[in-house]
């Protein structure tokens, strides 16, 4: 379960102060797949960002799986992502001239996963996204779609529980776009793994179980399945006197 | 991230950039190439100068003179001493040995030998029909290894001589087997003009060797009887007459030398041992030897910057992977040391490149050195493994620490920052 309850961040200070979230709340249950929905610069990247631990807001709490992920030492957050998050990045940010086991393998580097243990994950991620005939290819080689098939591949190769996925499908057209939605929904649904989406394309956000609207850093809407998504507490307006 | 995968992924980042690491590597192969090279240098040095003074001289022998007056002031007034000096004028003066002073060492106990130090320059060598050269004569010293072209040394043969090549060939002999059996005549004159021939006959012709540079010994060696009998016949008149500049003294145990020196000393003279000399050259050739690492110190001062450089612009090429791999949850300390990690491997190939280098440069050089400084079979460049490792392990050291400031800004990279970097 992932509670995010009176997230605020702030940008700059006194009078250029930026307010790119405000007073956010809500609870996601495990493995559900959920879109953050919003404008450019509405906060939804940055709301991102806090649920993952890359960014720390000023206020409030992201508890996951019982832990507040803000309240954690810097090493101790780096850790909870290597095991616990999956990446999925618009603009890939793979390495162009390493092969793609080595680029699907750094995650599992990173959160130390042995050798041995490494090379059966490496297999079973490109299975899964159908690029084990592609192991040693250099990533450059790759066509769009298979380069967001790898960047898949490497964001679930060390099973992670969460997954983030930053407009998946923007730069694809829309043939392979709807491929990668079917990979991604489809490991969502089989793993149980909790799928996160930010995009701004309602079509992929209806696909969702649940749809989050976020409008100039706060909560607009929540729309979908109650059920997987709730808001702890109505908002309270606070009257400024 | 482990170690090993960290060593791995840092090798693979160079070799994506391979013509910038090599160049960068070559800035310290530069270094490398010029300490590995003096330290060959001063290793061929100093087995050099140990190869000369161990076959020059005996560790049981020591070198005595007679303990030189301050002279610090010529113009001040000196006491009258009884003992034989050489004055040169002008109120310098030389000390001598009597045959008293000999006798005095012969005392002492743990002593073989007192042989005084003759050496006299002949008026000329010839032999009929030839030119008639200048040389100097000194004692054959049986304990000297010398390379003979022909023949051997005088050993028992009162009247025999050694000459070097350049005497045989100067005296018209076809070459230095037809030297051997032959008579020169060796003049020797009086400060007054009387002469003195003394027909020899030559035993051997050595060749020239790392030894002649050293000792000088570049003309005629005869039996010590021999020597001391022209010594005295040409210092007749001179204050040298029965008198010595110095004397060599065999001590009957190599374990004794040192007291021996100190017995000496406490008489009033001066005495060195062979150790003494030795210490001498070394001390000379780690002047020299310093004077080279400090150039290669230099090079190494200047590639540091280049490794630098070359870091910080590998940080800010790879400002979106090092913001990968800090979302992917690598910790600060892990990127630091990666880009460590990469200066060490740029470190460890300068090494390697420079000082294979030189060793590929000793290899061939050394026979060309040794042929145009006359040195026979000497090595004078001695690459040892050793040096070459501490020099590669400590280019390593330099590389980490030029690596701090490039590998800190990696490890500060804001991962959120990074990755909106397009």
């Amino acid at each position: 379960m992932i509670e995010v309850s009176n997230v605020s961040k702030t940008y700059g200070h006194k009078k250029n102060a930026f307010t790119a979230l405000k007073d956010i709340n809500f609870t996601i249950e495990d493995g559900a797949s959920v879109a953050i929905i919003g404008k450019s610069g509405s906060g939804k990247s940055t709301l991102m960002h806090a649920m993952s631990g890359l960014d720390r807001p000023q206020t409030g709490q992201v508890i996951i799986d019982g832990q507040n992920i803000l309240e954690l030492k810097q090493k101790d957050v780096d850790k909870f992502r290597a095991q616990k998050i999956g990446f999925i990045f618009q603009s890939f940010f793979l390495q162009a001239t390493e092969t793609v086991s080595d680029n699907v393998s750094l995650p599992l580097e990173i959160a130390k996963v042995s050798k041995r243990a490494r090379k059966a994950k490496i297999t079973a991620a490109l299975e899964a996204v159908d690029l084990s005939e592609k192991a040693r290819n250099k990533a450059k080689d790759l066509s769009g779609g298979q380069k967001q098939r790898l960047v898949i591949a490497r964001a679930i190769v060390n099973e992670p529980q969460i997954i983030f996925a930053d407009e998946p499908t923007g730069n694809l057209d829309s043939a392979t776009g709807e491929k990668i939605e079917e990979l991604l929904f489809g490991y969502n649904k089989n793993n149980g793994v909790t799928l996160i989406i930010v995009t701004h394309d309602p079509d992929l956000a209806a696909k969702c179980d649940v749809q989050i609207h976020i409008r100039d850093g706060q909560v607009s809407s929540i729309k979908g399945d109650k059920a997987v998504v709730k808001t702890p507490k109505p908002i309270q307006v606070k009257k400024v006197q | 991230m482990k170690l090993r995968d960290t060593v791995r992924r840092a090798g693979r980042s160079l070799r994506q950039a391979k013509a910038r690491t090599l160049l960068t590597s070559l800035a310290i192969g530069v270094g490398a190439f010029t300490i590995t090279l003096s330290l060959a240098a001063g290793a061929g040095g100093k087995q050099y100068a140990a190869d000369i003074v161990n076959t020059n001289t005996n560790p049981r022998e020591l070198y005595v003179q007679p303990k030189q007056e301050q002279q610090g002031d010529p113009s001040a007034p000196k006491e009258y001493s009884e003992a034989p000096t050489i004055n040169y004028g002008g109120g310098f003066s030389l000390k001598t040995f009597q045959q008293k002073d000999i006798n005095a060492m012969k005392e002492l106990g743990n002593v073989q030998s007192v042989t005084p130090v003759y050496n006299v320059s002949a008026k000329y060598v010839t032999r009929p029909g030839e030119k008639k050269y200048t040389v100097g004569v000194e004692a054959y010293l049986g304990t000297v290894k010398q390379e003979y072209a022909a023949g051997a040394g005088p050993k028992g043969q009162a009247d025999g001589v050694i000459l070097t090549d350049a005497y045989a060939k100067a005296l018209g002999f076809a070459s230095p087997q037809k030297a051997v059996g032959q008579v020169v005549d060796v003049v020797i004159a009086t400060p007054l003009g009387e002469t003195k021939t003394y027909p020899l006959t030559i035993t051997g012709v050595t060749k020239k060797s790392a030894l002649s540079a050293l000792t000088g010994s570049g003309g005629l060696q005869v039996q010590n009887d021999k020597v001391a009998d022209m010594y005295k016949f040409a210092n007749t008149g001179t204050p040298l007459e029965n008198s010595f500049i110095a004397a060599t003294v065999l001590a009957k145990d190599e374990s004794n030398v040192k007291t021996l020196k100190q017995q000496l000393t406490d008489k009033g003279f001066d005495a060195q041992t062979a150790e003494d000399l030795m210490g001498f050259i070394f001390q000379f050739i780690n002047v020299l030897q310093g004077i080279l690492l400090g150039f290669g110190a230099l090079a190494v001062l200047t590639s540091i910057f280049g490794i630098v450089n070359t870091q910080y612009i590998s940080v800010l090429e790879r400002t979106q992977q090092i913001g990968l791999m800090k979302a992917l949850g690598m910790r600060r300390r892990d990127v630091g040391r990666l880009f460590k990690i990469e200066a060490a491997w740029i470190g460890f190939l300068g090494g390697a490149i420079g000082s294979g280098f030189a060793a590929f440069v000793s290899v061939i050089g050394n026979p060309v050195i040794s042929e145009a400084l006359s040195l026979g079979k000497t090595k004078l460049l001695i690459v040892e493994p050793l040096s070459v490792v501490i020099v590669i392990v400590g280019l390593m050291l330099v590389s980490v620490v030029a690596g701090i400031l490039p590998a800190r800004k990696a490890s500060k990279l804001d991962p959120i920052e990074a990755l909106r970097t397009e």
